[in-house]
């Protein structure tokens, strides 16, 4: 089988996790062949290949060039992280005004939004995170070569937290990630704006773990892409409501001043289609 | 070959010039344009940075208090350096005086990512030159070693996978540890956690050794083999305290690559220093620091200012080092065994701070009170000086911001090097896999990371 990696305007995260597999991958690769992959070989053509893992979003002239021809060569193409899949931060971009300045006849033409893979190409799965966990990202690898179909993953962030809601929660939310809360009160519960109850699973709870609030980078969990009625915004206001028994207007109007903050990484892409197929070990 | 090579002229050079594209083995994208005179003698070459997503930009308008996570995604090797340096820059605006125990904690989980960060580069982007320098491009990779040494990469991916779980233990990531917040951190490990990643950093030390002997005996080979002719010219320059290199050091040390004085600067008086310098045809700008140009900055900069006693293995690793091929080092292939020394470094500063780890009850954080203030913070990273500048509004949105990364800072010697090497290797446009290695590998030994160059 023909393996390859491509990577468009991304920060390389998606890549290092890719590596951090280690020796399974290694061996896994040793198996096959790496048809192109700059972070791994020399080849500097895109040729045909069976599955392509591809991260970054699409954010120049000559990224679509690339993706076009990795479209046209590929059986099946992987998008690895939330860049890939939402548009990730960059999606956060209005324009490259502070740019124009680097952009001329020589240098690729900047766009002024950066957009999803599936903008430019068809993709069998979708691993979002920012960056993802390796062993989704291997697991999903694994799931194309050896032609078994992956499972589907609905879980949500809280469904892997071990932190516990309280009754008595906070009154006001503050935007800062993680001042020391306690070891095993829910951060939400505390006063901090976690996005775990809105955002897909997957990750082991990894930032909440931490003592840090979810940011939200695997992106809107089932229950909020299930409907055109939900949103990251309305299900994570009922959702707080619902658990200080503060009223939905109170709440909505403290979390105006951080709307930002529920986008970070899909504002390119806030009504999103279901892009969630993907395996987790045991799942 | 030929496929690879567009013969184009441009808008900005009129003459021939063939292009490199992309750069492998690199994070990024990038490529290497070598420009000819008319009696196709090499003009020069260059390297640009072909990306960019303006994160500086995208930060704008930002609460603070959250800008670090989105700061982090400048760079998935040094996210977590760019995080605190964010960090930093915030609590300097707003005189946040951070805990000594989470600035332990902060500075622990720093030395681990040095350490994995460079085992990851030294496995999957660096030996593949050293251990198979002459094959073709469908061996020369990791694959290909795994074939024939399988033990050195399984050892590799080890030391590896036990640094980034001691992270993901104390840091809940590695590429993006979200336990470092301003003010401090979110939360300080307990005692099991410390036990923990004692005995995983422990297991480390034999593979850690090994690689270095690795790197010891495949740049002896490669020095023989390989006679370049363009020694690096200029200063080399780290975060220091009392002259050594810290990742989060007092001042800025520099030194000319030629034998002279050092020169000592506090990091504001850095900062004042630094110009910079854009070029049409690259999305990075270089930057140049007055009076000490063209500078180096990373681990082969930090090597040559040696380590100081409370790391003796790498203290000594260093003077070996020195005394075998001399001080300073200054060929582009000492790079290998400035990054397996600092593995070292980095696993033993780790070592040190976990074994003096004491369980306590202190507070993981202070208080950030935000108003409309500036603040910077100068730190290294992995991959060399960094810097960030924060300017923020009386509503604890962020205003201006400003990054400053290694690649910046090494792109003016790194272009300067590249033309010596083409000069040196390239006869005619017709560049062969040979020389276009060659040229690759001069570009590697600077360790490149486009997207925290251009961020």
């Amino acid at each position: 089988m023909y393996i390859a990696t491509a990577a468009f305007s991304a920060c390389g995260g998606c890549e290092n996790s890719l590596l951090s597999i280690g020796e399974p991958l290694v061996a896994l690769l040793s198996e096959h062949t790496i048809s192109f992959s700059s972070i791994l070989v020399d080849r500097r053509t895109v040729s045909p290949s069976d599955v392509v893992l591809a991260s970054g979003c699409i954010r120049n002239s000559e990224e679509t060039e690339v993706a076009f021809e990795i479209a046209r060569t590929s059986r099946k193409i992987i998008a690895v992280g939330t860049c890939a899949v939402y548009g990730g931060v960059c999606g956060l971009a209005n324009a490259g005004d502070s740019l124009d300045a680097a952009q001329g006849s020589v240098l690729p033409e900047l766009f002024a939004t950066a957009e999803p893979l599936d903008s430019s190409m068809a993709v069998e799965l979708y691993v979002p995170g920012c960056p993802p966990p390796p062993n989704l990202i291997f697991e999903a690898l694994k799931s194309v070569v050896e032609g078994y179909s992956p499972l589907h993953l609905n879980s949500t962030v809280c469904s892997d937290c071990e932190r516990a809601v309280t009754r008595k929660s906070a009154k006001t939310i503050q935007s800062h990630p993680g001042p020391g809360a306690d070891d095993a009160a829910c951060l939400l519960s505390a006063g901090l704006l976690c996005m775990g109850p809105v955002t897909r699973g997957g990750c082991r709870a990894a930032c909440p773990s931490a003592g840090v609030a979810c940011a939200g980078c695997r992106g809107p969990s089932d229950a909020v892409l299930s409907s055109q009625l939900h949103s990251v915004h309305s299900d994570l206001v009922a959702y707080i409501s619902r658990t200080s028994g503060a009223r939905e207007e109170k709440v909505a109007k403290q979390l105006e001043p951080m709307l930002r903050l529920l986008y970070m990484f899909t504002r390119r892409d806030p009504v999103t289609r279901s892009r969630v197929k993907e395996r987790v070990p045991g799942d | 070959m030929t496929d690879d090579i567009d013969v184009a002229g441009s808008e900005e050079f009129s003459g021939q010039k063939v292009r490199l594209y992309p750069v492998t083995r690199i994070q990024g994208r990038a490529d290497i344009e070598v420009l000819f005179t008319p009696q196709q003698g090499v003009r020069e070459a260059r390297f640009r940075a072909l990306e960019s997503r303006g994160i500086q930009s995208l930060v704008r308008g930002m609460p603070a208090l959250r800008a670090p996570q989105l700061l982090s995604r400048i760079c998935g090797t040094c996210g977590p350096f760019h995080q605190l340096a964010s960090c930093m820059a915030i609590e300097a605006a707003c005189g946040a005086e951070v805990p000594p125990e989470a600035g332990s904690l902060r500075q622990l989980l720093c030395w681990l990512l040095l350490a994995a960060s460079h085992v990851m580069t030294i496995n999957f982007m660096v030996l593949p030159d050293f251990a198979l320098p002459m094959s073709d491009a469908g061996v020369k990779n990791i694959t290909g070693i795994y074939m024939v040494d399988q033990e050195s990469v399984g050892r590799l991916t080890h030391a590896l996978t036990s640094l980034e779980e001691a992270m993901r233990l104390l840091g809940g990531g590695t590429t993006r540890p979200g336990a470092i917040v301003p003010g401090g951190v979110s939360r300080l490990p307990d005692e099991d956690d410390i036990r923990r990643c004692r005995a995983l950093v422990a297991g480390c030390e034999d593979d850690l050794q090994e690689t270095m002997r690795l790197a010891e005996m495949l740049t002896r080979r490669e020095s023989r083999m390989m006679e370049t002719g363009s020694p690096l010219t200029g200063y080399y320059m780290a975060s220091t305290t009392d002259g050594r290199p810290a990742l989060i050091g007092e001042e800025v040390t520099a030194a000319p690559f030629a034998g002279g004085d050092e020169v000592t600067m506090d990091p504001e008086g850095f900062l004042a220093s630094i110009e910079e310098r854009p070029v049409p045809w690259s999305y990075l700008v270089p930057l140049a620091v007055e009076g000490l140009e063209p500078a180096l900055v990373g681990p082969l900069a930090r090597v040559n200012l040696g380590f100081g006693e409370d790391t003796p293995q790498a203290a000594l690793e260093c003077r070996r080092t020195a005394e075998q091929w001399e001080h300073p080092l200054d060929r582009e292939y000492f790079f290998l065994v400035a990054i397996a020394l600092e593995a070292i470094w980095g696993w033993e500063k780790a070592r040190n701070l976990l074994d003096g780890w004491e369980d306590s009850d202190a507070k993981p954080s202070a208080s950030v009170q935000l108003s409309e203030t500036d603040g910077f913070a100068v730190i290294d990273s992995p991959r060399g000086l960094l810097a960030h500048v924060a300017s923020m509004t009386g509503g604890g949105l962020i205003k201006d911001y400003r990054v400053l990364s290694p690649l910046q800072f090494n792109y003016l010697l790194m272009n300067s090097h590249l033309s010596s090497v083409a000069e040196d290797t390239v006869r005619g446009i017709d560049i062969s896999d040979a020389t276009a290695a060659r040229l690759q590998l001069a570009v590697r030994s600077f360790i490149p990371c486009v997207p925290c160059g251009t961020h």
